[in-house]
């Protein structure tokens, strides 16, 4: 019911899940941080990550995007091993990576340039991405003349418009302030519902991720391990701000807040 | 007592408020150029009483004398000639220092392990005073001005390869790998992110440099030559005519400043991006929160 394009339906079979953690692990010398994991994450799906600083949140989403390679195991991409970087996916931050010395279009066009799009398209692609971010008349200014929130828009804007499979989301709004950060959540469920494409949002506020998912996933730390996995039954389209009302939106923090067990 | 007045007329001719005062004040404010030119004129003018007063002529010259001496190497021809070899020596030695201090410094920031490799090489070659150079380059380069060209080169050189070397090396990796995943190939991430950033440091290495372009090449003309702007101060410190050293001085001084002020140009159009109006963020965040 809440699954977004029915790839939850375990009868298809034909279709391959986006991502499959088979037995992953990553070590950082003899340091193991994170895994063994086995995680699958269907197509179309928005998964949250949740889990205390160093549990290896983030590393799931590097091995994804290829920047970590796996000590055991292997992780599985639209049925191959993900190996090298893979620009399949539109990786998100809160690190602001735009290019200082590029207008805000500039950087949009950015990654069509790199994928070298035919000269017509780029301009356009670029400002529908604009327009869709809700950055339209800020094509000409410079990345320092924004604010926190634009920029972030502007990093969403430079991925949508190459349309990756799957967007990694990496606690994206995590320096903006509560009221922007509702406002960019309600942004990123329309995203979500406008597009195919898979999320993997990884934050540790646990509100942003029973808002936002259709599945939570905890992790405990080191080494970084699936705790638990929780299906978010709450009904879509959602309202950011009404959501928070439905008797069901409590219960499953609680539960989520018992699985991290910070005690 | 008349720009008091002034002020007040016009606070009451707005009427303007009290918290207000600072805006009204720049109706009358002496402009900053204006003031800065005051400090220049009375600090001549008290060079010159000094110089007349204690009749120390002999020692500081005045701002009158000096004049008379730029006439005097104007009408001989002397103060162009002058100008001529010591800017052709700082001015060639600059853009060739200055090239290969940005190529190299680029390609040893940017390679990491190139740079590691060599960095106490340059390290000990960068802490040696390069004025003690002086005497080996005219062995090699003679007395000639390939001489100061090859001495104002390498210490500009080293001011620019220094600057590009550091800043390249501090080129966030994760904004390469950001890049990769977007599509760049390994080409485009030197094209589009690695070149851009590290201009951003040769055009700071430049402006540093600049000022070592002039000093290379006035020491070189210290050491050995027969014309030059360094010459003619050196010539002139051994008459003991002080007005001819202080009009070296000046004319040095004069070059420089003009220099930088290019400089300052070329900066304004190639790093625009630095000084676009703040302003609109502020705006912004009225239509989106």
């Amino acid at each position: 019911m809440h699954a977004p394009t029915g790839s939850v339906d375990a009868g298809a079979g034909l279709r391959r899940p986006a991502i499959d953690f088979r037995d992953a692990s990553v070590r950082f010398g003899d340091f193991t941080a994170m895994g063994p994991v086995n995680l699958t994450v269907e197509r179309g799906e928005f998964l949250v990550i949740v889990g205390p600083s160093g549990c290896g949140k983030s590393t799931l989403l590097n091995l994804v995007a290829g920047t970590l390679q796996p000590f055991t195991g292997e992780t599985i991409f639209n049925g191959a091993p993900v190996e090298g970087l893979n620009p399949a996916v539109g990786y998100i931050t809160q690190k602001n990576y735009c290019l200082p010395w590029l207008t805000v279009e500039g950087n949009v066009r950015l990654p069509l340039e790199f994928r070298r799009f035919p000269k017509a398209q780029v301009a356009s692609l670029a400002a529908s991405a604009l327009e869709r971010v809700g950055l339209r008349g800020f094509e000409k200014a410079y990345p320092r003349q924004l604010s926190g929130g634009m920029l972030q828009r502007v990093m969403i804007a430079r991925t949508l418009v190459y349309e990756p499979d799957i967007y990694l989301m990496d606690e994206p709004f995590g320096s903006l302030d509560a009221l922007l950060r509702t406002k960019m959540h309600d942004e990123i469920l329309h995203l979500w519902k406008d597009t195919d494409a898979t999320f993997v949002f990884v934050t540790h506020d646990l509100a942003e991720a029973v808002t936002l998912a259709d599945r939570v996933v905890v992790m405990s730390g080191r080494p970084g391990q699936v705790k638990l996995t929780l299906d978010i039954d709450l009904p879509r389209p959602r309202d950011v701000v009404d959501i928070q009302s439905n008797p069901r939106f409590g219960g499953y923090i609680k539960t989520l807040w018992e699985a991290l067990d910070l005690n | 007592m008349s720009m008091n007045t002034a002020a007040v007329n016009s606070r009451k001719a707005t009427g303007a408020h009290e918290g207000r005062a600072p805006t009204q004040r720049k109706s009358w404010a002496v402009p900053l150029g204006l003031q800065q030119l005051l400090v220049f004129v009375s600090l001549l003018a008290t060079w010159q009483i000094t110089s007349l007063y204690f009749s120390l002529d002999f020692w500081i010259s005045s701002p009158v004398a000096v004049y008379q001496e730029f006439i005097r190497w104007y009408a001989s021809g002397t103060l162009l000639n002058d100008l001529r070899m010591t800017l052709t020596a700082a001015g060639s030695g600059f853009v060739i220092g200055s090239i290969g201090g940005a190529i190299i410094g680029f390609l040893l920031g940017w390679i990491r392990k190139l740079g590691d490799l060599l960095e106490p090489l340059i390290l000990s070659l960068y802490s040696l005073p390069k004025v003690a150079l002086a005497p080996l380059f005219v062995l090699w380069f003679g007395i000639g001005i390939t001489n100061k060209i090859m001495f104002a080169a390498i210490i500009v050189f080293f001011m620019v390869f220094f600057t590009t070397f550091q800043g390249t090396r501090q080129v966030d990796r994760d904004m390469i790998t950001n890049a990769r995943l977007l599509g760049a190939s390994k080409f485009q991430t030197w094209t589009r992110i690695a070149i851009p950033y590290s201009s951003i440091w040769v055009i700071t290495g430049l402006r540093i440099g600049l000022p070592y372009a002039l000093i290379g090449a006035i020491v070189g003309e210290f050491v050995a030559a027969n014309a030059g702007v360094g010459y003619r101060i050196k010539e002139a410190t051994s008459y003991f005519n002080t007005s001819g050293v202080f009009a070296g001085l000046i004319m040095l001084m004069l070059i420089s400043f003009t220099l930088l002020g290019i400089l300052k140009l070329i900066e304004k159009r190639v790093l625009y991006w630095q000084t676009a109006e703040v302003a609109l963020g502020e705006d912004a965040s009225k239509h989106i929160p």
